[in-house]
């Protein structure tokens, strides 16, 4: 299984012996060994990937990396996260996730509010399996563990992805003072319940909702 | 390889740093001041209103002093642990101990309300007098430094306690036989250091580490009467440097300042 790890907080260095993992397309800045990049339509999820993605508008182009040796990605001077999933599912909108083990499944599924609130449309990516991810964010992410007891109320603007098994709702702090501009600055939150883990970057993306 | 840190309520700390780029503030019934939008993530139940309302009215008069800026902030109030970041800037807290600290205004993120925030006569900059705890968000890491001191305008954060801040330029750069000979040609150029700001007297000086301006908040109009300094309309780009960007050579304002 590759192995991932962060050479610096902005590059990512995957250790590979003969095995695969599907990156964004064009992140790779260096390699040492043998490496071939393969383009991969539809996130490389078939044919069925290719009609999804395109539907849902939640494109993602990507390269498989196969080889051995040390390949090191980075995009766009991002912050990196590693995300280690041991069965359980990662929700990530497809622009924020560079790199994934080959043997984890992607996918697409509905997100509704939380998405619209965020302008990343109605659905997001899944990753799921066994293996590791990279995740980019603004400045390095926060990891917030949500708790049957601890609820855990995040900003859309600063959401980068959660996994485990929670529960999202969509929650409003507009009053009518919101609606003469006067409101408190948080008017769109997102609710997250259950059990899992939340990663929110230290910035916040221009959002529909930004400054009411 | 260990996974990344993971914060729970209870191991998120309480009103300090979680890293440099986020801070956590417990709120147990009490309130903070933030600017509107900076705050990333909350356990707990937190209410953020707009000052100036309601019953938050009096906010206005015991916090502010100034109606004129304070519809950009928003009083937390709740109880729970928050989590304020700005654009990824480095954020740090600092305790005032009946002091008082003038900072530019798009540098203050968040404040206690046992601190009073007031305008300051430097336009673009606002003064916190009291005892409290505050945050500010600087580009890099904040350098604290003794007087007296000349600084570069951009790297400005804030002073404290009551230096007396005044504008330095490098007259002899500009003027005499070489100054001329530069202006005329540009051959040397400026610098781009000619002009300073500088601080004498007692007190420290807060300086970030980069050039680079954070956006500015509005910080309400200062009334336009006699004796007011700083023009009243205009907010936003000022400084030497505002606007477009100079050509080698060209001194811009200064060119006229020095008659050249």
């Amino acid at each position: 299984m590759a192995t991932f790890r962060l050479h610096s907080g902005k590059v990512l260095a995957v250790d590979l012996t003969g095995d695969a993992v599907t990156a964004r397309n064009g992140s790779m800045v260096a390699y040492d060994g043998r490496m071939t990049f393969k383009r991969l339509t539809g996130g490389g999820e078939g044919l069925r990937g290719v009609v999804t993605r395109r539907l849902t508008g939640e494109q993602m182009t990507v390269m498989e990396v196969r080889g051995e040796g040390t390949c090191w990605f980075a995009d766009r001077a991002s912050e990196i996260n590693l995300v280690r999933l041991t069965g359980d599912t990662l929700y990530v909108e497809a622009d924020s996730l560079l790199a994934a083990d080959a043997g984890l499944r992607t996918g697409t599924t509905f997100t509704g509010l939380r998405g619209a609130s965020q302008g990343n449309g109605l659905f997001t990516t899944t990753v799921r399996g066994h293996g590791q991810a990279a995740i980019l964010s603004d400045g390095p992410a926060v990891v917030l563990r949500v708790a049957p007891h601890a609820p855990l109320v995040v900003d859309p603007g600063a959401y980068v992805a959660h996994q485990g098994s929670l529960r999202q709702s969509f929650q409003s702090g507009a009053t009518f003072r919101t609606l003469i501009g006067e409101g408190g600055g948080e008017a769109v939150q997102i609710r997250f319940e259950g059990d899992g883990l939340v990663y929110v970057q230290p910035s916040e993306r221009t959002t529909v909702a930004g400054d009411v | 390889m260990n996974g990344p840190v993971v914060y729970d309520p209870v191991t998120l700390p309480a009103d300090d740093n979680v890293d440099p780029y986020t801070f956590c503030v417990e709120l147990s019934g009490t309130r903070w001041f933030l600017q509107k939008g900076k705050m990333i993530a909350y356990y707990g139940s937190i209410a953020f209103d707009g000052v100036g309302h309601g019953r938050l009215d009096r906010l206005v008069r015991t916090s502010f002093h100034s109606p004129l800026h304070a519809a950009d902030w928003v009083v937390a109030e709740g109880s729970g642990k928050m989590l304020l970041a700005d654009r990824a800037f480095d954020v740090n807290s600092y305790d005032l101990d009946d002091g008082n600290l003038t900072i530019r205004s798009g540098n203050l993120l968040a404040f206690q309300p046992s601190l009073s925030l007031k305008q300051s006569i430097v336009p673009g900059f606002v003064t916190l007098i009291g005892t409290g705890t505050f945050v500010a968000a600087s580009n890099g890491p904040v350098v604290f430094m003794e007087l007296p001191l000349r600084v570069d305008p951009q790297a400005l954060v804030g002073w404290a306690d009551c230096p007396s801040p005044c504008h330095h330029y490098d007259h002899g750069y500009l003027t005499g036989v070489l100054g001329g000979v530069r202006a005329l040609t540009g051959i040397g150029g400026p610098s781009g250091e000619e002009h300073q700001f500088e601080f004498v007297g007692a007190g420290t000086v807060l300086l970030q580490s980069s050039e680079a301006l954070m956006p500015e908040q509005p910080t309400g109009a200062a009334p336009d009467e006699p004796g007011v300094p700083g023009p009243a309309a205009t907010s936003g780009d000022r400084g030497p440097q505002g606007g477009v960007p100079r050509l080698p050579g060209q001194l811009g304002d200064l060119q006229r300042r020095f008659g050249l």
